[in-house]
């Protein structure tokens, strides 16, 4: 893990380019090469389908060629470029979907925190008004419907990991963002938990000084038998997060504190 | 000049320049109030209904509000309108028997309008003809097929005949005929199947795929696997998957048998002499 650009901690930040000079971020199974012309940003990425968490490690280094394998590139021309390229970390643009390892029952009254690990982008901008050039995912996520039926739902993302119980089984990864879900059965009955829905859109991203990056915690009460839950995303980085920064702001700004969905929007 | 500005002044304060008149005025009032009120009725419930019957909507009011205030118009220079209506009931049959095929077309539009199989930029199958619909008007549909061709359908034979809209759900099934060789382990077969529909990103997780045993083949064991995609995706994934499990099968040496035909060239005659040079 080391960075010679701007902020030796974080691989995300403002970077000054030189013309021609062509920088190299490697996170998780992602690298992206960005090359600076005078007119024009230049970007080629490339992902490893299989990847083992072990392996999530990042650097930020300074290359001299592009290698001629890498396919997907994409040129951004301007009539003259600003020289400055903002890199950020971004949640998925759709709820990202996660299951326990086994389904289990939530007893009336308790309450448990979930871990979920979701998915990671980056997003590239250039200039001070920061415009933006492109949003690359570290992984590809696979789809997924969310709904009661084919014909009504949503379309999401499958996290490819289980969500935990227990924070200390969630390995660290720089390639994806940990939002605590707690969950509250205040009903009559059991809550059977399948399948959760984060709603990844909402929510901003903090980091800890080790670069973990952290959601706020979002709070689920089930308050009768029902279908209805209400859901709260709390204002303040998580407690495992305390002085956490702010990253990120969210994707889509929610119009009231409290959203309140369908039962079986949010588990199934 | 005396005696012709005594006719004119005769003729202008005669009754019938003054059913005249009234009739014109009439039907300007008419004009007026049809153009007011249809698009008062368009403005006030057009956002609620989509653009076909709030166009209908507009049109319908518009003609029905000129049509009551021609007939009072009618009234006004003494027509009878019971022998006008008679008349033109007659003519109207007189019409439709001429006109069948465009009236047949023009109500089965109606019909198309509020049933609402489809709308504009929908992608519908007819019969064998597959494309978007570009415009949805009183005699016929018009479609343009993904070759680019312009189509237009009458909307009689849309009543009458089966209408598949494609794009009316968000996603889709596509269902994939497989057929392994007979010594294949299907337990197998079908983990390498449910491993590439998870390996592929574009093909959800929620709906399952479906594993359904089609039965002993001719020449192989047929197999349908089922899987959902967003609709726009539907190609994409129809494409990758295929050519996924072609490399999947190839990579666990399972065999993808083609029919085998053996000649037999009757009891009496020894076998076919083969040679390799």
């Amino acid at each position: 893990m080391n960075s010679v650009y701007p902020n030796p901690s974080t691989w995300w930040g403002s970077f000054t380019f030189n013309d021609r000079q062509i920088l190299r971020w490697k996170i998780g199974p992602l690298t992206i090469f960005v090359r600076y012309l005078s007119k024009e940003w230049q970007i080629t990425y490339e992902r490893l389908e299989e990847f083992g968490d072990s392996e999530s490690t990042w650097c930020v280094d300074q290359v001299d060629s592009i290698p001629e394998e890498f396919g997907n590139t994409s040129r951004y021309i301007f009539g003259k470029a600003s020289n400055v390229l903002t890199v950020t970390p971004i949640l998925a643009d759709r709820p990202v979907i996660s299951r326990p390892r086994s389904p289990f029952n939530l007893a009336l009254g308790e309450e448990t925190t979930l871990y979920v690990s979701t998915p990671l982008w980056v997003e590239l901008a250039v200039g001070d008004s920061k415009i933006k050039l492109d949003e690359i995912a570290m992984q590809r996520p696979s789809d997924t419907w969310f709904g009661p039926s084919t014909r009504e739902g949503e379309l999401c993302y499958a996290s490819s990991t289980y969500c935990r119980l227990g924070l200390e089984e969630l390995p660290q990864r720089y390639h994806r963002a940990i939002t605590p879900v707690l969950i509250r059965n205040q009903a009559n009955s059991a809550l059977s938990v399948e399948r959760l829905n984060v709603p990844a859109p909402h929510l901003p991203l903090y980091t800890t000084p080790s670069g973990q990056l952290w959601t706020p915690k979002i709070v689920l009460t089930r308050e009768e038998d029902g279908e209805m839950a209400a859901l709260r995303i709390e204002k303040n980085p998580p407690e495992e997060a305390r002085d956490g920064m702010e990253v990120r702001k969210p994707r889509k700004v929610s119009s009231e504190g409290v959203l309140i969905r369908a039962f079986n929007a949010m588990f199934n | 000049m005396n005696e012709l500005w005594g006719n004119v002044l005769e003729f202008v304060t005669s009754d019938k320049v003054w059913s005249v008149s009234r009739a014109i005025i009439l039907i300007i009032i008419g004009l007026i109030t049809a153009k007011l009120v249809s698009s008062t009725a368009k403005r006030l419930i057009g956002k609620k209904i989509d653009v076909h019957r709030a166009m209908l909507l507009k049109r319908g009011s518009y003609y029905l509000i000129l049509f009551l205030f021609l007939i009072s118009a009618l009234h006004e220079l003494g027509f009878n309108l019971n022998v006008l209506l008679g008349a033109a009931g007659i003519f109207t049959v007189a019409i439709g028997f001429a006109s069948q095929t465009s009236a047949s077309n023009l109500i089965s539009g109606l019909f198309l309008v509020f049933e609402r199989p489809f709308t504009v930029g929908d992608v519908i199958r007819v019969g064998t003809t597959t494309g978007e619909v570009l415009s949805i008007d009183p005699l016929s549909v018009k479609l343009r097929t993904f070759d680019n061709l312009f189509v237009r359908i009458p909307n009689e034979s849309l009543i009458k005949s089966e209408v598949t809209t494609l794009t009316r759900f968000p996603i889709r099934r596509i269902d994939i005929m497989v057929g392994v060789a007979y010594k294949e382990d299907l337990k197998k077969v079908r983990t390498i199947l449910e491993s590439v529909a998870t390996k592929n990103p574009l093909c959800l997780e929620e709906p399952k795929s479906q594993y359904i045993f089609q039965g002993f083949g001719e020449s192989s064991l047929d197999i349908q696997f089922s899987v959902w995609t967003k609709r726009e995706n539907y190609l994409e994934l129809k494409n990758s998957i295929h050519e996924q499990i072609k490399n999947a099968f190839d990579e666990h040496k399972i065999e993808i048998p083609f029919p085998h035909r053996t000649l037999y060239a009757g009891s009496i005659t020894e076998a076919f002499p083969i040679k390799q040079t």
